[in-house]
C-alpha cells in the first residue's frame, strides 16, 4: 500500500508557521545594517552555505577554523547543506525572517529576490568598485552581484560553461575545434560517422539543456533586449532571437545529442565523456578537477560554445557567473560578518580555493601554475576575455520564467512543442511575474 | 464533587494531546486556507489579498489537471495491485503453499515494503536507465528490444514508470495485511466447503473474499488517500519531469512553493489535497459505521 507520505505538506506547514511566527505583519525592514569593522572581534556569526558536498565542505570548514584561531572570541556557526535542501532553508529562514548573518546565494534574480524583500545588506561602501576590498575582485564577478546600481554580494568563485574535448577522439575522427556553430554541427556529423556519440549530455533535471540555451540567447538576442526581459518588471521575450536560439538548440541535440537525453542524468552523460565514447561534453569550470582526476587519464581541452553566423547577440559574453555570499540586513553583527568574508577572499584563501578544490576564484591573480592545472589558468584567461557573463538562465530570470524554459525545453527535447510553443509558455510566465513584482 | 474532580483531571491528562494537535494540525490547516487566498512568497514582505485568483489560476492550469489525473491514475492502479492481485497472493500463499515455503515467501514479498523509498527509487532509476538499465537489456535479451526507452525521460512513460515502482514496493505489504485477515477465518467455513464439494476458486470467492471485507475496505481507503498523497518516489525518480507530464498534487505544489516562489497557488493546492483526502476519510468513517449497525 502506498503509505501516506506528508512531505510537502508538511513543508508548507513549516513555512506556514515559518511566516505566522517571524514575520508577524512583514513589514519589509529597509535595514541598515552596520558594515563598520567592529572595534573588538567577538560574538557569534551564523553561516549557511549550500557546499555540504563532501568535495568541497572541508574547504569552508577550514576557513572558519583558521578565522576563529586568529579570533578567539568569535564563534563561527557554519552549516553546509545540499543544493536542493538550500533551497528550501533559505525561503524557511526567509519566511521567518530569521536568516543568518552570511548566507549563500547565486547571482541574477535568485539574489535580488531578498534585496527586493529588504534582506540583503547593501554591501556598496565595502565592497563597490573603487572601495580597496573591491578592487581585489575581477569586475564582472562583482558585477554580477549588483541590483540598481549597487553591490550585494561577495562572489565567492568564478564559473564558465565550456565545451570540453577529448582530444584523442576528435583526432581519431579528423574533426579539429569548430569556430563557428555550423562547423560544430559538421564535426558532430563526422564523430557519428566515426561511430562515437559527438556530445555526451544528459538534460534528467532540465538545467543542462537550460545552459545551452543561456548562451545561445546572449548569442542570438541582442543584450539590451536581453537585459530587458531577464529583469521580471519589464520582461516581454518577444524577440524572434529566443525562438531562434531554441531551434539552433533542436538542431544541435538532433545531430550532435541523443533522443534520451531527458532519461540521462548529466552524470551518466559524464562518464560517458570520461570512458572516450563521447567526443565532447559541455560543463563548468568548477567540473574541470573530474577530467584532470580521469581514470585512465584523458588528454582534454576546451572551447567556448561556437557562435552562430549573424547571431544579432554578443558574441563574446560567456555563460556562468560566479556564486556569492550575501550579508543578513538585519545582522547584528554585519561589521564582523564583513570581516570574516574579506578573511574568506584573501589572497591566501583564495589561492587555496584554486588548490583545495580546483575552483577559479574571482580574486585576481589567485590561480597560478603553482596551484592550478594548465586548463583551468587557459579558463581563467578566457574569462578574461569575456564582456560579461550570461548568467545562468534559471537563475538570472524571475522563478516563474525560469520554470517554464525549464518544462518548456523538455518537452521540446521529448517532441511535445515546438520552439514557438515554448516561448508562448514563456511569455505568459513572464506576464505573471511583472503582475507580481508590479 | 468527585465526578467533577475526575472531569477535571481528565481534562488535565487530554489537554497536552489537544495543544499539540490544534498548534501542529488545526491552525496550519485552518492558516493554509487563509493564505490561500493571497498572493505572497518567502520573500514578499506583505502579501496581497487576491480572493478566489488563485483558486481561478488553479483550476485553469493545465499542469494541475494534468497532476490530479496522475493521482488518480496512481489511485486506480493501486487499487488493482495492492486490493485485488494482493488479496490473490494472499489467498494462494495460505492455500497452495507449503508452510515451510510460505513464511519464506511472506518474508521476501515484505522486504521491498521495508525499504527506504529513497534507496529505492534511486535502484529503479538505475533500473529504468536508458543506456545501462536492467530493463532495456532484458527487453533487448528477449527480443523485444524494441519496446525499450527513456522509460523515466519520455513523457508517455515516466508516471507509469513510477507507479510500476510502487506497485513493486507496495503489493508484498499488502498481501501480509490480507495473509493476516484470511488467517482469522475459522478452517471449518474451508472444510465444510470442501465436504460440499468446492474447489479453490469457489472457496476463494464464496469464504475468503466476503470474510476479509473489513480489511478490503481498509486498504482501499487508504491506498486511495495513499495515492492523492504520494510525493517521495515522484519527486526522487522525476521531479515532475519531463515537460511536467509525471507530476502529482505533491510534487506540483512543492514546485510551486519552492521553486516557482508562489505560495499562495501552492497554498491552493495543499487546500485541494486537503479536500480529496479529507473526502475519502470521511467516506471510510460513514463506511466503516454503517458497517457497525449492519452487525
Amino acid at each position: 500500500m502506498t503509505k501516506p507520505r506528508w512531505s510537502a505538506l508538511s513543508l508548507v506547514t513549516v513555512l506556514v508557521a515559518a511566516a505566522g511566527c517571524g514575520g508577524g505583519s512583514g513589514t519589509a525592514p529597509a535595514a541598515t545594517a552596520d558594515l563598520s569593522a567592529p572595534k573588538e572581534k567577538a560574538g557569534t556569526l551564523t553561516m549557511v552555505t549550500k557546499f555540504a558536498d563532501p568535495e568541497y565542505a572541508p574547504y569552508f570548514e577550514k576557513v572558519v577554523a583558521a578565522y576563529e584561531a586568529a579570533n578567539p572570541k568569535v564563534d563561527v556557526k557554519l552549516e553546509q547543506v545540499g543544493d536542493q535542501p538550500y533551497k528550501d532553508k533559505i525561503r524557511v529562514l526567509s519566511a521567518s525572517r530569521d536568516l543568518p548573518d552570511i548566507y549563500f546565494s547565486w547571482a541574477g534574480d535568485f539574489a535580488n529576490k531578498f534585496v527586493r524583500a529588504g534582506l540583503a545588506a547593501d554591501l556598496t561602501g565595502v565592497i563597490g568598485p573603487g572601495t580597496p576590498w573591491g578592487s581585489t575582485f575581477a569586475p564582472a564577478a562583482l558585477k554580477a552581484f549588483e541590483y540598481g546600481g549597487k553591490n550585494y554580494g561577495m562572489p565567492i568563485n568564478l564559473d564558465g560553461k565550456y565545451m570540453v574535448y577529448n582530444k584523442t577522439v576528435l583526432d581519431k575522427a579528423g574533426v579539429t575545434p569548430p569556430a563557428s556553430f555550423e562547423d560544430l554541427l559538421s564535426a558532430c556529423d563526422k564523430l557519428k560517422a566515426a561511430g562515437v556519440q559527438p556530445i555526451a549530455f544528459g538534460n534528467q533535471y532540465g538545467w543542462a539543456a537550460i545552459h545551452y540555451i543561456t548562451q545561445l540567447n546572449a548569442y542570438g538576442v541582442p543584450a539590451r533586449t536581453l537585459e530587458d526581459d531577464y529583469n521580471p518588471a519589464t520582461g516581454a521575450f518577444t524577440d524572434p532571437g529566443y525562438v531562434t536560439a531554441l531551434q539552433r538548440f533542436k538542431d544541435l541535440v538532433a545531430r550532435c545529442g541523443t533522443k534520451d537525453a531527458n532519461g540521462l542524468s548529466h552524470e551518466t552523460a559524464q562518464a560517458q565523456f570520461l570512458a572516450g565514447k563521447a567526443g565532447m561534453h559541455y560543463v563548468e569550470t568548477v567540473e574541470f578537477d573530474v577530467f584532470t582526476k580521469a581514470e585512465p587519464a584523458i588528454e582534454w581541452s576546451f572551447f567556448r560554445l561556437p557562435v552562430p553566423a549573424g547571431a544579432a547577440g554578443d558574441a563574446t559574453a560567456l555563460t556562468g557567473a560566479p556564486d556569492g555570499f550575501l550579508v543578513n540586513a538585519r545582522s547584528q553583527n554585519a561589521g564582523l560578518a564583513v570581516d570574516f568574508l574579506k578573511f574568506l577572499s584573501s589572497k591566501e584563501n583564495a589561492a587555496a580555493i584554486t588548490k583545495d578544490i580546483g575552483w577559479l576564484s574571482p580574486v585576481k591573480d589567485s590561480a597560478t601554475a603553482g596551484n592550478a592545472y594548465p586548463q583551468l589558468t587557459d579558463a581563467l584567461t578566457d574569462i578574461d576575455k569575456a564582456t560579461s557573463f550570461a548568467i545562468w538562465l534559471d537563475t538570472v530570470t524571475h522563478a516563474e520564467v525560469a520554470s517554464a524554459y525549464l518544462s518548456g525545453v523538455e518537452g521540446m527535447l521529448s517532441g511535445s512543442r515546438t520552439p514557438e510553443q515554448v516561448m508562448e509558455g514563456v511569455r505568459a510566465a513572464a506576464a505573471k511575474a511583472k503582475k507580481e513584482v508590479g | 464533587m468527585g465526578t467533577l474532580l475526575t472531569r477535571w483531571r481528565t481534562w488535565l491528562w487530554v489537554l497536552p494531546a489537544v495543544a499539540l494537535l490544534l498548534v501542529f494540525v488545526y491552525y496550519p490547516i485552518v492558516d493554509n486556507l487563509r493564505l490561500s487566498f493571497f498572493s505572497w512568497n518567502a520573500f514578499s514582505p506583505e502579501p496581497r489579498f487576491v480572493g478566489l485568483d488563485n483558486y481561478a489560476e488553479t483550476f485553469a492550469d493545465p499542469v494541475f489537471w494534468r497532476a490530479l489525473l496522475n493521482n488518480t491514475a496512481y489511485a486506480v492502479v493501486s487499487l488493482v495491485f495492492q486490493a485485488g492481485l494482493s488479496l490473490v497472493l494472499a489467498a494462494l500463499l495460505e492455500e497452495l503453499v507449503g508452510k515451510r515455503m510460505r513464511g519464506l515467501l511472506r518474508t521476501l514479498y515484505f522486504i521491498p515494503a521495508a525499504m527506504s523509498i529513497t534507496v529505492v527509487g534511486v535502484l529503479f532509476s538505475f533500473l529504468y536507465n536508458p543506456r545501462y538499465g536492467l530493463v532495456n537489456a532484458a527487453l533487448d535479451a528477449v527480443g523485444l528490444g524494441h519496446l525499450g526507452r527513456a522509460w523515466l525521460g519520455e513523457e508517455s512513460s515516466a508516471i507509469w514508470s513510477v507507479i510500476a515502482m510502487s506497485q513493486w514496493q507496495s503489493v508484498g505489504y499488502t498481501a501480509v495485511l490480507f495473509v493476516v485477515a484470511i488467517q482469522r477465518i475459522p478452517r471449518e467455513y474451508y472444510e465444510a466447503a470442501r465436504v460440499d464439494g468446492s474447489g479453490a476458486v469457489r472457496m476463494f470467492f464464496s469464504i475468503t473474499l466476503p470474510m476479509v471485507r473489513e480489511m478490503t475496505t481498509l486498504i482501499v481507503i487508504l491506498t486511495i488517500s495513499g495515492a492523492f498523497l504520494v510525493f517521495n518516489e515522484v519527486m526522487v525518480m522525476t521531479a515532475g519531469g519531463p515537460d511536467n507530464s509525471s507530476q502529482v498534487l505533491g510534487t506540483w505544489l512543492y514546485r510551486k512553493a519552492f521553486f516557482e516562489d508562489d505560495m499562495g497557488y501552492a497554498a491552493t493546492v495543499a487546500t485541494v489535497i486537503f479536500v480529496i483526502t479529507f473526502a475519502i476519510a470521511a467516506l471510510q468513517l460513514a463506511v466503516s459505521r454503517r458497517r457497525r449497525y449492519d452487525a
